[in-house]
């Protein structure tokens, strides 16, 4: 790094590259870029066709699938990885791929929540 | 997560919320955060020279140097079903490519302010406001701070009258515990106030 480089302050990690981890690939193979809350969990893997070409699956597509043995975010995933956001988000795109996970339903992030349902976030605090 | 059961019938589906904790450098994101969760790092990156997630050519290859950048979040389980996720986001604007994705369909925001760099606040006070995220302006009250009256750093933020200024203790669970509550009776007055909502809301059962 460039000593001189006053864009960097101790907010910054270190420079590095993240995504040798796969294969330098940058986005999510399906192009859909999962919402930091959205909840992942584990399938069990589809019977594959005979013939059909094996799904590479490495290391940290196995402890992806590890974490999310229960339903999981994928904030929590990313953390537990201790990987940069950006790097989980395309080792999950290609597990949702391969049909080893599955987005859970959600409320969707453009709805505004009810008032009833903010009435329940209120009462849950106060209960904390 | 601890949230599927294990009877057969299926995970409970859960309702999750954003909040964003923001204030510039030192403010107390990471202590707020922690009065009252667990608080987990997560690591982000950012090209150098580029911004924004989907901006990339699809077969891009990350030939460019990359930095990552830490942030703080906390999980705050409540009943069954409810979760609220806090974020602290870092304050200054070249970060903002980070906000974009945290403000997303957020609850609300805190903007935690020192009263020692109050000008910290402003890039945090102009997104939230451009972006019509709800928000309050919680004074961190160090003890070495001088003590400033909420209404005169309203003044100074030059703040919506309907804008929550409070003092809080970001060390201080109850204080934090107060604060999030009058965040969320601040998004529920806006909504009592705004025209009635026609979009569906609340979670969408688990099929």
């Amino acid at each position: 790094m460039d000593p001189g480089d006053k864009w960097m302050d101790r907010n910054s990690g270190p420079v590095v590259r993240p995504y040798a981890l796969t294969g330098g690939r940058t986005e999510p193979a399906d192009g859909e870029v999962l919402d930091l809350v959205a909840v992942v969990v584990a399938v069990d893997p589809p019977e594959r066709a005979e013939g059909a070409v094996p799904v590479m699956v490495t290391p940290e597509h196995r402890k992806i699938l590890g974490l999310c043995h229960n339903p999981a975010t994928v904030a929590d995933v990313a953390s537990d990885m201790g990987l940069p956001l950006g790097v989980v988000r395309v080792l999950l795109a290609d597990l949702l791929q391969n049909e080893r996970l599955s987005v859970l339903p959600q409320r969707r992030a453009e709805d505004q929540p009810s008032a009833t349902l903010l009435k329940e976030v209120l009462r849950g605090l106060r209960a904390l | 997560m601890d949230s599927a059961p294990s009877d057969g019938s299926g995970p409970v589906p859960l309702t999750i919320f954003k909040l964003l904790i923001a204030g510039g450098f030192g403010a107390g994101k990471t202590t707020l955060v922690g009065a009252i969760s667990e608080v987990r790092p997560l690591r982000t990156e950012e090209d150098l020279t580029s911004a924004g997630i989907g901006h990339d050519d699809l077969h891009g290859v990350a030939a460019k140097r990359t930095t990552t950048v830490a942030m703080d979040f906390g999980r705050i389980t409540m009943g069954r079903h409810l979760v609220l996720y806090l974020f602290g986001t870092p304050g200054q604007e070249r970060f903002w490519f980070m906000w974009d994705e945290l403000s997303y369909g957020a609850l609300g925001a805190v903007v935690l302010a020192d009263t020692r760099r109050l000008d910290d606040c402003f890039p945090s006070v102009d997104y939230f406001e451009r972006r019509r995220v709800p928000f309050l302006v919680a004074i961190n009250c160090f003890d070495d701070a001088q003590h400033y009256d909420p209404e005169d750093v309203r003044i100074a933020l030059d703040l919506d009258p309907r804008v929550p200024v409070v003092l809080c203790d970001a060390r201080d669970r109850n204080s934090v515990k107060q604060l999030l509550i009058t965040l969320v009776e601040h998004v529920l007055s806006g909504r009592a106030n705004a025209a009635p909502s026609v979009a569906p809301a609340g979670s969408v059962p688990a099929s």
